[in-house]
């Protein structure tokens, strides 16, 4: 086993050594956080905790029955979100870290809105105004502001690609 | 031939069941090609500051939305002209030789364009793909993942299977439905019955998108996979998405702390009549660099739903090889395809599941129908648990894991047992139709739903309705089979949802182990250089393997 570790231990470096100077630098590891704090369910169970601050060990059947943990608290947190991104950049995963990003500030979108957004995205759905009224609801409302330029993005795409909303001959 | 004197050898060989399978020759316009189509484009990249400017010969005013998403998102700019400037013949090299790491593959596989990697390809034979399998693939030790469906939906069935399909060995498992109604009850039986037989199992519930999200919201599901992306523009519309509408649902699965892969396939442009004349494989290859610029951490590839179009074309099942390689190429979980019956022929359907089982992949089925094929939804399945002694047999005498072990009768007759009565209580805690003590021993003993009664349907379709209304959640379950004496089975639910707060198996090719702990390719990296690294099976796992029950023992003559 502990061959094993020490195996992993010197791919990893590998990994940074080869990969890690040439990751975007958005998700660039600045938590101080590494691969070898995975899995954090296991290393670093003090980084975890529900969104109102219930730590990860009290997550238990008992607190669920007693009615001190519900449903609400089994929910993964922004800055977990960010710290697992930090670890997929460590190990040459970029583009892993820029999707848990979106992912963090998504947290604060109810899952109502969330399955509205999604669908408003579709093609053929939205006009370009209605998706641009849409990034500046993510930026103001909910202070996401990687995903408001993601869906700025897609207008400008949609609108070259004709795949907004009446660009096609109606068949809504 | 009428009236020509027919040879007898010739007449027994056209009753063979191959014959009974469709074969097709090679058409361009329609874009029935495998692979290195002459209508494909020709690599090429400019680059401008960060910024890919032309590529594969077209200017970045003519991408589609597709070849914008790639060329922004899954191209590695800062690699790209070193490793484009590389032959073909040299990157294909680098994939079989022992003494080129991993890591240095993937970082100039990631630097390059889809006409590029689909040619590279091109180069290889399928012995060589299956060598480089062993070394790509994104986590040492293999998976597997099992379909479980009913042809009743029939919920307490369904939960025995899930149980038996785990205890087994399957670490993924994945539902679907005949009426799509029952698709809450679905899950909610495999949820329970896949703890029951192994803690720590995944299990996915494979509907409309928007459902699939919210039965994972819930926290009757773990993962979702049948989140599908094209090669072509036209067809990826069809498909009532865009690559960014796509990768706005994968960070809304990430947000709510549940694994996620997307699903593509060689075939799927055809089947959809829009190739635009190009290889099946060159836009497999676009769908593969989609999930990677979306972030998303792996892909269920290897034709799935079309195996039909590349099973039917000169190389296609060489094609399917190459697509799952592509994928481990730009280092991401591949879960391997297998999985929907294309072949009447035996010997078809073994040997297109060599190239993932001898090399292991990540999940070598996507997946292997842990039911009879009358019973599996997926349009059945290459393998079923018809065969599941032959597989064991296979694995036996190659001696490779399958990610399956050998099983007493009495013990799944146990699993399965517990299953339907966990799920029996479940059903009278929250209110829904009964499961009557001889509903739950006629799924213990059943072979498939043919040796069940029928359920209410119109009673047990308004309790699934009334699950998804009232907002019935994992925690409500496992509360309920606590409150009925399940406590073991109830730890394993809230092990599971714990896994949505922690967001390891949000890692790329994760699973769980029944103690909770997260393996993935971040602490389970595939390290294989050659003879002697790598996966090692374990003594342990090898006396499992080895320990088929209806083999003669020695001291026993």
């Amino acid at each position: 086993m502990a061959q094993n570790e020490e195996l992993i231990a010197n791919v990893v470096r590998q990994v940074l050594k080869e990969i890690g100077g040439a990751a975007p630098a958005k998700g660039a590891p600045d938590s101080g956080i590494s691969a070898a704090d995975y899995p954090l369910g296991v290393k670093r169970k003090d980084l975890l905790k529900s969104p109102r601050g219930i730590p990860f060990e009290e997550l238990t059947l008992e607190n669920v029955e007693s009615g001190r943990v519900t449903f609400d608290d089994f929910r993964i947190s922004p800055d977990v979100l960010k710290i697992q991104g930090d670890i997929a950049a460590a190990v040459g995963r970029a583009q892993i870290a820029l999707n848990f990003g979106r992912a963090s500030e998504m947290t604060k979108i109810p899952d109502a809105r969330i399955l509205e957004m999604y669908n408003s995205l579709r093609p053929h759905r939205s006009t370009k105004e209605e998706l641009l009224a849409m990034a500046e609801e993510l930026q103001n409302q909910y202070g996401a502001a990687v995903c408001a330029g993601f869906v700025r993005e897609a207008a400008d795409v949609y609108q070259r690609r004709k795949l907004l909303k009446g660009d096609l001959p109606s068949t809504d | 031939m009428a009236g020509t004197k027919r040879s007898k050898r010739f007449e027994a060989l056209e009753n063979r069941p191959v014959h009974l399978d469709g074969f097709i020759g090679e058409w361009i316009e329609v874009g029935l090609y495998a692979m290195g189509s002459p209508q494909d484009p020709k690599p090429s990249i400019k680059i401008e500051g960060d910024k890919i400017v032309e590529m594969d010969g077209k200017p970045r005013s003519e991408f589609t939305a597709i070849e914008q998403f790639v060329a922004d998102y899954a191209v590695n700019t800062k690699n790209a002209t070193e490793a484009m400037a590389k032959s073909e013949i040299e990157l294909s090299r680098m994939l079989v030789d022992i003494n080129v790491p991993r890591t240095e593959c993937i970082r100039l596989f990631t630097a390059l364009t889809p006409a590029k990697v689909a040619r590279v390809l091109e180069t290889m034979n399928v012995v060589e793909m299956m060598m480089a399998m062993q070394k790509m693939r994104c986590r040492q030790t293999p998976a597997n993942q099992a379909h479980v469906t009913s042809a009743k939906d029939h919920p307490v069935m369904l939960a025995a299977d899930a149980a038996e399909a785990t205890f087994r060995g399957f670490k993924e498992i994945e539902t679907t439905v005949g009426v799509v109604r029952y698709g809450p009850f679905n899950a909610l039986a495999l949820l329970v019955g896949g703890q029951v037989g192994r803690r720590g199992t995944l299990s996915q519930d494979a509907l409309e998108e928007a459902f699939e999200l919210e039965v994972g919201m819930r926290g009757l599901t773990h993962y979702a996979e049948t989140v599908s992306v094209y090669g072509t523009e036209r067809v990826f519309v069809d498909g009532d998405d865009t690559p960014w509408s796509k990768s706005f649902l994968a960070s809304a699965y990430a947000s709510r702390g549940l694994k996620m892969r997307f699903t593509s396939g060689t075939g799927s442009e055809v089947q959809m009549g829009a190739a635009e004349g190009k290889s099946m494989l060159y836009l497999e290859t676009l769908c593969i660099m989609v999930t990677k610029g979306a972030g998303v951490q792996g892909l269920q590839n290897g034709s799935i739903s079309c195996i039909g179009v590349p099973g039917a074309v000169p190389s296609g099942l060489r094609a399917v090889t190459a697509e799952n390689l592509i994928t481990m190429c730009l280092d991401l979980e591949v879960a391997s395809g297998n999985d929907q019956t294309f072949t009447h022929s035996d010997q078809r359907r073994t040997a297109r599941t060599m190239p993932q089982f001898l090399p292991g992949t990540d999940w070598i089925f996507s997946g292997y129908s842990a039911v009879p094929n009358y019973d599996n939804m997926f349009a059945g399945s290459n393998w079923d648990i018809a065969d599941v002694d032959d597989y064991l047999a296979l694995q036996r005498d190659f001696k490779v894991d399958g990610g399956l072990r050998p099983v007493q009768e009495e013990d799944v007759i146990a699993v399965r047992s517990k299953a339907g009565r966990a799920m029996q209580a479940v059903f009278e805690e929250l209110g829904f139709p009964p499961i009557t003590d001889d509903e739950v021993e006629a799924c213990t003993y059943a072979f498939g739903s043919k040796d069940i009664g029928d359920r209410n349907i119109p009673e047990d379709l308004k309790a699934a309705e009334r699950l998804m209304k009232e907002g019935i959640t994992g925690v409500d379950v496992a509360k309920a089979l606590a409150k009925r004496g399940f406590r073991d089975v109830a730890e394993s639910l809230i092990l599971m949802m714990r896994q949505r707060v922690a967001g390891d198996y949000l890692q790329t090719s994760a699973w769980v182990a029944s103690d909770g702990t997260v393996y993935s390719a971040v602490n389970d990296p595939n390290t294989y250089m050659g003879p002697g690294t790598g996966y090692k099976m374990s003594d342990e796992r090898w006396e499992e393997i080895k320990s088929i029950p209806w083999a003669i023992r020695a001291e026993d003559i």
